[in-house]
């Protein structure tokens, strides 16, 4: 390591470390502009000058030379350096506050400002903004650039719907451009034009079309790129920013919901290097909005007569328990209880308490919908990735191997996150019965034939076994397992589809790693609940790869929201005998739904008897109910959410409930309360409290453990003082803020335990055999149920569309555009029809269609369907 | 004493454009020479010892620069700066027109020495003939077996490819020549890596000067020890100087380094044979734009890098361009500071930003609008952009103000007024 001295202060840090980054710890502040520390460095702005100074060597002896004081002489390099370039060397001697620094950053502002407008008083970063701080600490008082000829230029271009560009406010940092391009992997912005005209540009039609185009708005240094969502509606220091969590989907990225007069105004990206680092998804950022619609419920409603009718708390808790109370004890076997899983922990801990321990029922499940394909819950439960695992981590020395997954539109965060580790030495494994965006990033990639998911991970086995590469010491039936493992690695490359060589080179890299990591996602999942043998498989191949039970070694489930996982380790499944949601719709009589909307995707789904519905919207489902309970936004309540790599996380209140509207948790106590309980909780961290208690893998996991790091924003800067964090967020001075806390698996408790292993002969009718299969994909940006309250959203959500491989449309006759209808061969029997897209993301004899889309809800997956032609009757009207 | 031009031979044999007369006036023998008789290696050492130093403005000796490449890692490109945008120098051109042969067999031989297999020439767009005449150069080449696969019977294959630029004068930087090849914008990247470890798509690459890899052949036919014989001990070898500006002769002229003078380079009869009208000289720029200027009291420098330095200039490309004694000089620096405000290519604060300011004052004092301040605001801005640009344009920007602000102030002097007010003259 390096021995460095910056400003009198000597630091050892590892080789390759840049000035600027070596300079933080020892608290010397080096400005910059385009350099962040997520991207390569550009040494654009010149802002980071510094002067440095090698110790000066005799080449006889090959050591420095000192003076008579027995310092090493220094020799001064004859130009200040840029510390975003200048990688440390041993020795090395730096100056950040010399005279000649500080003219040096002086000139530069200068330079920035002659062509800066200079409208802070009506600009959005006004405030957090890295210009106005630097020329505050650093730049000079006033300007000598006092000739007319002042720059203009464009001051409202639209780049996309959702971001606006003031070309005058622009100092060509390439921030944004370097963004789309090293870290989304989409690279729609450009620079154009050179000199005081470089510009900023997307070449991307629909424009700057990225799902993660918002941040660039973030790590802009000046308010050059705003949100069309934020623009003018606040200054950012009248905002209140709370920590929050985002409740889109299962990676749980950490927010501020930047509030004013009680409605939240913006949602930027909290740093958590374990989950987010400093990136948020433009669906994250956008969909708030449904929290402040004018279609929220805000009272409790019961039906009379044939209406649902508003009523007071006490009417509407008491109709309920009247109804409940004669059936108490007797027979809960007739209730059932639905919940979804983007509530939080305390709701679905307290919901199922309600069920389990007052109604005597075990009828409670979350798996519907979008749920339904969840599965490989024992896998996470013994070997779920070990403490300490952070994905956008993984280095040298760990494989990680993605199945059946598509993080670009389902975990979007994700995928920046493992879109970076090859490039740190770790080696990526991505295969799926189709091409994703992440296997560009991948060294290995993959295409398997759908249907044959079991085949594909036996195969890897058996090359792990045959290569001698496999452990023992954990597994029970190690012996007999390889003997029944009857098939060759040639003969599941047959059925997968894949070459020989590919199961080899990946069953055995996977196997010989130092460490290992399995992601699998929705559509491996649905294939596990299709054919025991799947997970069957993916159990023998951890336990034999001995790739569990310590950091960076295990098994993480993609789930399809945020808090899938917290649904799980609350216990919302139907344990001991109890009904599972496809049940509950025909057996039940007393249907309790809470957050969740069963009748959006299940049009004959009925009122079984008796429905309560809580919820924040009049859903299909509640329209159908008897009593109707008014949530409160996750906004309007704290709580916790358990993420994908079973981080739980904490969220604060950010918001007044809207009307009446009450949080889940204290609903369900006050009806508790109601039939008889001695419930007392008197916020959601007492019902963690108990939940720290009772669920053992939740030790410990108070909110006030949670809320470290998890804190309100420091206000924005203070004149002269120092930056304040969304301005060193944005200027990436934040290190390593880390929150929330993962619980520790089986495996990791119980070091000693051993696991069986078993082989489960893959069951071939699952495989596909003729016709063509059905992908169901999703995409990001959709009209589904929170989504269309924000206007930005919809404008960005895609026409459906059939995806075909080329080779079959050929075969078929379908050009690119045409309409195609695909007929499904499910019950009842559907067809859809749709535009075709041959752009080869499908291999032959699979078609694709996002689920999530005008028309296109809840399909079938894995349905065998037919795709023809639709001849076009509109040429003819023409 | 003339010399007999070693780069310029078309002076002496004005049809060796034609590749028969080429190969009869001894082309392509150190080719085949290389080929047979030596090791890719034993090339480079003979330019090494040679002395030779790259021609297209910074003078680093060649042979050097290629031995930076790291060993064994493969592919490697060789890309040859064919730019030539520095105002004032046309000398690759009139190399390429009218002995492309010999440029080629440089290039031929520079490649064979670093083992690349695919040589990227960057030509200017606005010497459409220049690149059609390489083109034709290759394809003849290539038909007699001095390029393609298993050139001359050996291992050895090579292809060369004629890249066209889109006008800007950065892509003659060798970073943003690169990024050009690569089909993205023309602008400087960060150095180190140097483009010898990391260049072209990531590989290692070297890039020289046209004029560089013309001297490539002679030094391999007769060998570095002759070639060492030409020119001074630290400046070894010929140089192609581009005369222009007010004389009466502008054009190409070869010599060996150090052997003449700048007045010599004016005034000599087999060179520019004087200033037009019988002038005085009043300012000399030596490297096109690029350096301080000089004046009358220089004529005697010697024509070498280390004289020029000596003298408070470069020699750069050996652009020589004479202003006679009516020169308007803040107005000449003017039409520079346009030059370099318009090529600036915008990738970095000081030169983007400064560019723009100093020229914005310089059309001040020339229109008569300049006040005493903008005279003292000039050096200001000049100085902020010294020392801190990303590339050597923004350095070169500063040259043409503070060069002449240094010996002609005066007249910077005569053009300001308390006010701003002063009629203009023209
Ligand atoms: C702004 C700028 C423009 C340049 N233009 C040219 C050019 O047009 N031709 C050229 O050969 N070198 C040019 N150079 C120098 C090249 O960067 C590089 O040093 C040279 O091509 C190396 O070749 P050599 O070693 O054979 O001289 C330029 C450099 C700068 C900074
Ligand atoms: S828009 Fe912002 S991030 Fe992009 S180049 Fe301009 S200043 Fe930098
Ligand atoms: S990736 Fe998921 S958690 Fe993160 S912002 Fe997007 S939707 Fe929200
Ligand atoms: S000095 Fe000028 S030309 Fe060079 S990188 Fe900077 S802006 Fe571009
Ligand atoms: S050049 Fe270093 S931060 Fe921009």
């Amino acid at each position: 390591m390096p021995k460095v001295t910056i400003d009198g202060k000597i630091i050892d840090v590892p080789a390759g470390t840049l000035i600027v980054e070596a300079a933080k710890p020892v608290g010397s502040h080096i400005p910059v502009f385009c350099y962040h520390p997520k991207m390569a460095p550009a040494g654009m702005c010149r802002m980071c000058l510094v002067q440095v100074g090698m110790p000066k060597m005799d080449p006889a002896t090959k050591q420095p030379v000192v003076d008579e004081n027995g310092q090493p002489v220094i020799n001064w390099m004859p130009k200040l350096q840029t510390g975003c370039t200048t990688v440390v060397s041993e020795g090395m001697v730096v100056h950040t506050t010399t005279p000649q620094v500080a003219e040096a950053r002086r000139s530069i502002l200068e330079f920035l400002l002659t062509s800066h407008p200079l409208d802070c008083p009506v600009c959005d970063k006004g405030g957090e903004c890295p210009l106005q701080d630097h020329t505050l600490h650093y730049g000079p008082g006033n300007t000598r650039f006092y000739v007319e000829s002042k720059f203009h230029n464009d001051k409202a271009v639209p780049l996309s719907p959702l971001i606006m560009l003031d070309r005058e406010r622009c100092i060509q940092c390439g921030r944004c451009v370097r963004f789309q391009d090293e870290i989304a992997g989409e690279p729609s912005l450009g620079l154009a034009d050179r000199g005081r005209g470089l510009e900023v540009t997307t070449f991307d039609d629909p424009p700057f079309n990225s799902n993660f185009s918002g941040n660039t708005i973030d790590i802009c240094p000046v308010g050059a790129l705003t949100s069309r969502d934020f623009r003018f509606t606040a200054r950012v220091f009248e905002l209140n920013d709370y920590p929050s969590v985002c409740q889109q989907c299962a990676v749980g990225c950490n927010v501020y919901l930047g509030t004013r007069d009680n409605l939240i105004r913006r949602v930027t990206p909290r740093q958590n290097e374990a989950v987010n680092e400093v990136w948020l998804c433009d669906k994250g950022r956008l969909e708030h909005h449904y929290a402040h619609s004018p279609e929220r419920v805000t009272t409790p409603m019961i039906r009379a007569e044939s209406d649902l009718t508003p009523v007071s708390w006490y009417e509407a808790l008491n109709f309920v328990a009247n109804r409940i109370r004669p059936t108490l004890g007797e027979s809960g076997k007739s209730m059932a209880g639905l919940a979804g899983d983007r509530l939080a922990n305390e709701d679905l801990y307290l919901f199922q308490k309600l069920f389990r321990e007052i109604l005597g029922s075990n009828n409670l499940d979350h798996r519907f919908g979008w749920s339904q394909w969840n599965a490989g819950d024992a896998l996470v439960k013994n070997f779920g990735a070990g403490v300490g695992t952070n994905l956008g981590e993984l280095g040298k020395g760990v494989t990680a191997l993605l199945l059946g997954a598509d993080p670009q539109t389902e975990q979007p965060v994700l995928r920046l996150r493992l879109s970076k580790i090859t490039r740190q030495g770790a080696t990526l494994v991505v295969a799926n019965g189709r091409a994703t965006k992440l296997a560009q990033y991948a060294s290995h990639k993959t295409i398997y034939r759908y249907g044959a998911e079991a085949y594909f991970v036996l195969g890897l086995v058996r090359a792990m076994i045959d290569a001698g590469l496999h452990k023992s010491d954990k597994a029970n039936g190690a012996t007999e397992y390889s003997a029944a493992l009857n098939l060759t690695v040639a003969e599941c490359a047959a059925k997968a589809e894949v070459s020989a060589d590919t199961l080899k080179t990946i069953g055995e890299t996977f196997a010989a790693s130092e460490n290992g990591i399995i992601l699998f996602g929705r559509e491996f999942m649905y294939a596990m609940q299709r054919d025991p043998a799947v997970e069957a498989a993916l159990n023998a191949l951890l336990i034999l790869s001995g790739h569990f039970g310590r950091k960076n070694n295990g098994v993480i489930a993609l789930y399809p929201r945020s808090n899938s996982m917290g649904a799980l380790d609350m216990g919302m499944t139907p344990t001991d005998g109890g009904m599972p949601a496809s049940e509950m719709l025909t057996k039940a009589k007393l249907l309790y739904v809470m957050g969740a909307d069963p009748a959006r995707e299940n049009p004959a789904f009925k009122n079984p008897g008796f429905m309560i519905v809580q919820d924040l919207f009049m859903t299909a489902t509640a329209q159908k109910a008897d009593v109707v309970f008014p949530a409160s936004a996750w906004a309007e309540r704290d709580g916790t959410f358990t993420n994908t790599e079973r981080r739980v996380q904490y969220f604060a209140r950010a918001l007044e409930p809207l009307g009446q509207a009450r949080p889940d948790w204290a609903i369900i106590q006050e009806l508790a309360q109601q039939l008889g309980a001695k419930w007392t909780y008197a916020s959601a961290g007492d019902v963690m409290n108990e939940i720290a208690q009772r669920i053992p893998t939740y030790a410990k996991m108070t909110h006030a453990r949670l809320q470290v790091n998890a804190r309100r924003r420091a206000s924005v800067q203070t004149v002269g003082g120092d930056a304040a964090e969304p301005v060193q967020m944005a200027l990436g001075e934040l290190i390593g803020v880390v929150s929330g806390a993962q619980w520790a698996t089986f495996s990791e408790t119980n070091a000693d335990a051993k696991f069986d292993v078993k082989f489960v002969q893959p069951a071939d009718s699952a495989q596909a055999t003729a016709g063509v299969y059905l992908a169901v994909t999703r995409a990001l940006l959709d009209c589904g149920a929170l989504a269309q309250y924000s206007e930005i959203i919809q404008t960005r959500v895609p026409d459906a569309s059939v995806e075909i491989n080329s080779h079959d449309a050929e075969a078929w006759e379908i050009a690119n555009g045409a309409r195609v209808r695909i007929t499904f061969e499910s019950k009842p029997p559907r067809a859809l029809e749709l535009p075709a897209r041959v752009d080869g993301s499908v291999p032959p004899g699979v078609v694709a269609v996002a689920n999530n889309l005008d028309g296109t809800m809840n399909l079938p997956m894995g349905a065998q369907v037919q795709v023809t032609q639709v001849q076009v009757s509109q040429a003819i009207a023409d | 004493m003339i010399w007999e031009p070693i780069i310029l031979r078309n002076k002496n044999i004005p049809e060796i454009a034609d590749i028969d007369v080429y190969e009869r006036n001894g082309g392509f023998t150190a080719l085949k020479k290389a080929l047979k008789e030596m090791t890719p290696e034993q090339v480079t050492d003979a330019v090494k010892a040679s002395g030779l130093k790259g021609r297209g403005g910074a003078g680093f000796p060649t042979g050097l620069k290629w031995s930076f490449l790291p060993k064994g890692v493969f592919p490697r490109y060789l890309a040859v700066n064919a730019d030539e945008s520095e105002p004032g120098t046309f000398k690759d051109r009139e190399i390429m027109e009218k002995n492309p042969h010999q440029f080629i067999e440089g290039v031929i031989l520079s490649a064979y020495a670093i083992q690349c297999a695919h040589a990227f020439i960057y030509i200017r767009g606005e010497y459409p003939g220049a690149a059609n005449i390489l083109e034709q150069a290759i394809a003849a080449a290539k038909q007699r077996g001095y390029l393609g696969a298993q050139i001359l019977g050996s291992a050895y294959d090579l292809e060369i490819t004629v890249h066209r630029g889109a006008g800007a004068y950065i892509c003659g930087e060798e970073t943003a020549m690169l990024e050009s090849l690569e089909g993205k914008l023309g602008m400087p990247r960060v150095k180190p890596p140097f483009p010898a470890v990391v260049g072209l798509y990531g590989k290692p690459t070297v890039i020289n000067n046209v004029e560089t890899l013309t001297n490539v052949p002679p030094i391999i036919d007769k060998g570095a020890d002759w070639y060492k014989t030409i020119g001074t001990e630290k400046s070894s070898g010929p140089k192609v100087f581009c005369v222009s500006g007010h004389v009466n002769r502008p054009g190409n002229y070869e010599a060996p380094l150090g052997s003449i003078t700048l007045r010599d380079l004016i005034f000599g009869a087999e060179y520019a044979q004087g200033v037009r009208g019988e002038k005085n000289v009043k300012g000399i720029l030596t490297a096109g734009a690029s350096a301080p200027m000089l004046t009358a009291q220089h004529l005697d420098t010697k024509l070498d890098y280390e004289a020029v330095a000596a003298a408070g200039s470069i020699l750069g490309s050996a652009s020589i361009i004479v202003l006679d004694e009516d020169t308007d000089i803040p107005w000449a620096t003017q039409k520079m500071s346009r030059f370099f405000m318009h090529e600036s290519c915008g990738k970095c604060t000081p030169c983007r930003e400064g560019t723009y300011w100093m020229f914005v004052l310089m059309e001040r004092i020339n229109t008569g609008k300049g006040t005493a301040r903008d005279m003292e605001m000039l050096p200001i801005v000049a100085n902020q952009i010294l020392g801190r640009t990303l590339c050597p344009l923004g350095e070169f920007a500063t040259s043409p103000v503070l060069g002449t602000l240094k010996w002609f102030k005066h007249e910077y002097e005569a053009k300001v007024s308390a006010d701003g007010n002063r009629e203009t003259e023209k």
